[in-house]
């Protein structure tokens, strides 16, 4: 009798190019989370089509946009990036430099040290949109994309690092980007702490305040929290080490919801590497 | 007297000429407000979630003039306000006993009614309607949900050009509806002081464009932005959740300030403007509203005609944070400070 996985896996196989939701026009963020499922479970061929659609969404100067046609804004780079990384494919090479190159070329915009914000807003990692200011989420993905390429110690990943750490929550988690506003301490989320985290395996700097972030995100996250939330939650605690003893079955669980509700190949894709329990990281 | 003569007036032909001139002028100032824009604004008092909503609803909409026959066949958009929901804070979101009670008015006038929202703090939708308690009532009334932050999008030239953002990347959702009926929560706002109808309209952009949080149109200014999208969008709406509302260190920390209101109109600047002095905020002091006034609507209080219960007897004031780019909020006489 076939597992979950593998019905996951062949539903994935057979849309692997994909939007957000079904029916919905291919865009660059699921589908390259569909192409490095499949790529992490075996499915080199069923990745192909997923690989090539990103190499379309592709600008001249190596950026990756949100959907073949929307050339802006470009922060579904980096998940290009990890895709044809992870395909250790020869034919994407032009493509990975050229994506490398143009995701250093970003910056997040700084401004003064205000005492009306709680984080360090001269620190530059990677925005949303160009020209706006640096977010947790981008960021984090841009980090795992040049750790998954060498460049752990290039100083874009250094100050990148530093950012992340900076944007966590005293008592634990981060949220889009802000600690504190106008004296206030903000509420932590899941889906970018489980980002961050992903994104911070390995880093010993500002290890009190990783600790924390994992026992609050270990904390928050149980068999109904919503899919995209707990897929990335486990991928960040299983980076640390701190997956829970229940986290299959919570993903089988997830996978049910997701199939109950007309198949989500985004969904999908994340649950499938949420059961890998890591995006593939070459260094 | 040659064009060479000097000009000269005496006293009595100045005053004269003063007085034709300010007579001009008074003239001018009174047909100038006697053109200028009027709505209505319908403001329900001791309303409850468990209470008649659909039915002071749809009260509301006939008292502000609004037909809901003319939408059978066509696409009605619900805009919640969903912005970074949580269960240990209902008062930060529309509740959703008032999405299903306006999506029931114009179902039953025959509209094909879909509910869309964009959450500015949230990536994960489906976790922003689960905490807000909104799933389960789609859910329950079969109701269609439009991820505003993934759509496909049409590029829509700014209208407004307040800020210099030449246009707008709307959902699909947003462009093809024939009504947008902005639903939001009644709130204090810790930048702009004030966030009703108007602001919460920022949830029509996806994010997916913008970011999280919608950081472009932050660059371009939030009063401006806020502007500019609502002179963007086709016919809007405005029915107000004003019965548990949020002061303080709103729209996201804020604490608890019932109010049991529901507040309808279509127009939002005077909606908007309703709203802020029930707050005992002063309107004029909200910039996206003093952009508003009569470009968009009315904010004056002579140019509102208020429908349901008069809104002085029912001005309760709201706690506002004590900095000083909210300062003007409170230093309008008559505005009390908590």
């Amino acid at each position: 009798m076939r597992g979950w996985i593998d019905i996951a896996l062949e539903h994935l196989a057979g849309h692997a190019v994909c939007g957000y939701s079904p029916g919905q026009a291919p865009a660059s963020e699921p589908t390259g989370l569909a192409a490095m499922a499949l790529l992490l479970h075996g499915r080199t061929a069923a990745a192909q089509p997923a690989l090539r659609h990103l190499a379309e969404a592709q600008c001249e100067a190596g950026g990756v946009g949100i959907r073949r046609g929307e050339p802006n804004p470009q922060w579904p780079t980096s998940l290009a990036i990890l895709a044809w990384q992870t395909s250790q494919d020869v034919r994407y090479r032009e493509n990975l430099h050229k994506a490398i190159d143009s995701l250093l070329a970003v910056r997040g915009e700084t401004m003064p040290r205000t005492p009306d914000l709680g984080h360090d807003t001269t620190l530059s990692a990677w925005p949303w949109v160009a020209g706006t200011h640096s977010w947790v989420e981008p960021t984090a993905l841009a980090v795992l994309s040049l750790k998954a390429v060498g460049q752990s110690e290039h100083p874009r990943t250094r100050e990148a690092v530093r950012m992340l750490i900076d944007r966590q929550i005293p008592g634990g988690g981060c949220n889009y980007g802000n600690t504190f506003c106008l004296g206030q301490k903000l509420r932590p989320h899941a889906q970018p702490t489980g980002l961050a985290l992903a994104a911070l395996a390995g880093e010993s700097k500002g290890a009190s305040r990783i600790t924390a972030s994992v026992a609050w995100l270990a904390r928050n996250i149980d068999a109904r929290t919503p899919v995209q939330s707990l897929c990335w939650a486990l991928i960040g605690l299983a980076a640390h080490g701190a997956a829970p003893k229940n986290a299959d079955s919570w993903l089988q669980d997830a996978w049910r919801r997701v199939s109950d509700r007309g198949v989500s190949s985004y969904k999908t894709a994340l649950v499938l590497l949420a059961a890998k329990k890591r995006l593939q990281i070459a260094n | 007297m040659s064009a060479d003569a000097p000009l000269q007036l005496d006293r009595r032909a100045l005053l004269a000429g003063g007085a034709a001139a300010a007579a001009g002028l008074a003239a001018w100032t009174a047909a100038r407000r006697a053109f200028a824009p009027r709505a209505a604004v319908f403001v329900a008092r001791d309303q409850r979630y468990d209470g008649p909503l659909e039915q002071t609803i749809r009260d509301g909409l006939t008292a502000v003039g609004v037909d809901v026959t003319q939408f059978r066949g066509k696409r009605v958009l619900l805009k919640p306000n969903l912005v970074e929901p949580s269960r240990e804070i209902p008062h930060m979101t529309t509740h959703p006993a008032m999405i299903l009670a306006a999506a029931a008015v114009f179902r039953r006038a025959g509209a094909a009614v879909t509910v869309g929202e964009g959450p500015g703090h949230v990536r994960d939708s489906e976790m922003a309607l689960a905490e807000s308690g909104v799933a389960d009532a789609l859910d329950s009334a079969n109701l269609r949900f439009a991820d505003l932050n993934y759509e496909e999008t049409a590029w829509v030239k700014n209208a407004g050009r307040a800020s210099d953002l030449e246009g707008f990347h709307f959902p699909r959702s947003v462009v093809e509806a024939d009504l947008i009926v902005s639903l939001p929560k009644l709130k204090t706002h810790h930048w702009v002081g004030v966030t009703c109808a108007m602001k919460n309209l920022y949830g029509v952009i996806p994010g997916i464009k913008y970011g999280w949080p919608k950081n472009v149109l932050h660059h371009h200014g939030i009063p401006q932005t806020v502007y500019d999208i609502n002179a963007s969008l086709a016919r809007t709406v405005a029915i107000v959740d004003g019965i548990d509302c949020m002061e303080g260190d709103g729209p996201i920390m804020g604490s608890l300030k019932r109010m049991g209101l529901i507040l309808v109109g279509d127009n939002l600047p005077a909606v908007d403007a309703t709203a802020s002095r029930l707050m005992d905020l002063a309107p004029e002091a909200v910039t996206y509203l003093h952009l508003a006034a009569d470009r968009l609507g009315p904010i004056a209080d002579d140019r509102i005609e208020q429908r349901g219960e008069a809104w002085r007897p029912l001005a309760s004031p709201f706690q506002i944070l004590d900095k000083p780019h909210l300062n003007a909020l409170r230093q309008r006489p008559g505005v009390r400070v908590s």
